[in-house]
């Protein structure tokens, strides 16, 4: 096989490959911004094709294509973004199945099923004292210190 | 050994599609070993079948940054964190440039760098750590039916590998059919994409053919940044007095 034609077969198995993993992605993760992160990656398996074949055919077409394509993911994050921390708002969550209620009039609605708390990483191995003498005042930032995200 | 050369492809996006299956987060289930095991040889065997390049250096680096490409959009896809989902997608982005460069678009290797992981990715983590909640939360500890959109995305690649292989096997892509289109040659592409002055050329086609193009994509940056304003200040909660003002 002529070199150019390996090099072409090569991203374009590339890109398919990088744009099934975004489908998968897009089809089963319920954080809203894990599947736009999803459709980002769908995006950037359809611009390695473009460059691709851009290489193959000697012409600039195909980068035009993948420079456009930047642009217009873009805009597309700006306003997806706001829609995603517009629609936190409302539900104080990220799940999408938070939305169920958009649903077609014939399907049944979204039940969650139970799941078992998540050990905890850290084991709280701190000291217990007996309580003695007024009980101090906590600083709001300790109250508000998130360890993790 | 016609047969097996033959059975790889969909041995190799079988055993992808159950090593996704193991690996998107599924509650409680165990098997992410499993999935990753299964994985790394899908995608072995996958990169078995491609041809040779013609070259060990270009055959090392292109298989190098795929590899580091597709591993990263799979840790971004099934990880639970949705940090570490976006810290993994940047990786498959550094990926990208390289391939990007590696076959000769330098310009958009650096866009791609600049625009999505310097903008792009930053604007994910600001709105990751203004709605995330604290610890990980039960959306992200299990999928949707992780199994149906695993064989989803095994049909998609499927589907994909065999128009691949169909368009191209028979010595090259071709617009009709029975005439492969020749293959461009090393002096041809001196000549025009892989020019020294690669900026030059670029910039002078995307100002000269494309420069309409050019004004509509501002004039939907424009849009855009007013649209992201106009909805996030409507989704304001209401009763605010300065809002009417």
């Amino acid at each position: 096989m002529n070199s150019e034609v390996a090099l072409l077969n090569n991203y374009l198995a590339v890109g398919a490959v990088l744009f099934g993993v975004g489908l998968v992605g897009f089809l089963s993760r319920r954080n809203m911004i894990v599947m736009f992160l999803s459709v980002e990656i769908m995006l950037q398996g359809v611009s390695l094709s473009l460059v691709g074949w851009s290489r193959f055919h000697n012409g600039f077409g195909g980068q035009m294509f993948v420079l456009f394509m930047i642009a217009v993911a873009a805009c597309e994050a700006a306003v997806a973004l706001a829609l995603v921390v517009a629609l936190f708002e409302r539900r104080g969550n990220l799940d999408i199945a938070a939305w169920h209620g958009l649903r077609e009039a014939n399907q049944p609605p979204f039940r969650e099923k139970p799941l078992p708390e998540e050990p905890s990483d850290r084991p709280q191995a701190l000291p217990r004292l007996a309580p003695a003498g007024a009980r101090p005042e906590t600083p709001s930032e300790d109250v508000d210190y998130r360890p993790e995200i | 050994m016609m047969f097996a050369t033959q059975i790889i492809p969909p041995l190799a996006i079988l055993l992808g599609a159950a090593g996704a299956w193991l690996m998107l987060p599924r509650g409680a289930a165990r098997g992410r070993g499993v999935g990753i095991a299964l994985m790394a040889v899908a995608l072995g065997l996958g990169a078995s079948r491609l041809p040779y390049l013609g070259g060990w250096l270009a055959e090392s680096l292109f298989l190098a940054l795929a590899a580091v490409t597709v591993v990263s959009a799979i840790g971004a896809v099934t990880f639970r964190n949705p940090i570490y989902c976006a810290v993994w997608f940047g990786q498959s982005l550094l990926g990208m440039a390289g391939l990007y460069l590696l076959i000769g678009a330098q310009f958009l290797a650096v866009a791609t760098i600049v625009v999505y992981a310097g903008a792009i990715l930053v604007m994910f983590l600001f709105v990751l750590m203004l709605a995330q909640p604290k610890g990980r939360a039960s959306y992200d500890r299990v999928s949707w039916e992780a199994p149906l959109s695993a064989v989803a995305g095994a049909l998609m690649v499927g589907i994909l590998s065999m128009a691949i292989g169909g368009a191209l096997g028979q010595g090259g892509p071709s617009n009709s059919p029975g005439r492969p289109l020749a293959p461009p040659s090393q002096a041809a592409l001196v000549q025009n994409v892989l020019a020294p002055q690669h900026v030059v050329r670029f910039g002078g086609e995307l100002f000269g053919r494309y420069a309409i193009a050019v004004e509509v994509a501002g004039v939907l940056l424009l849009v855009a940044l007013v649209g992201a304003a106009v909805i996030v200040q409507q989704s304001q909660p209401t009763g605010d007095d300065n809002r009417h003002e």
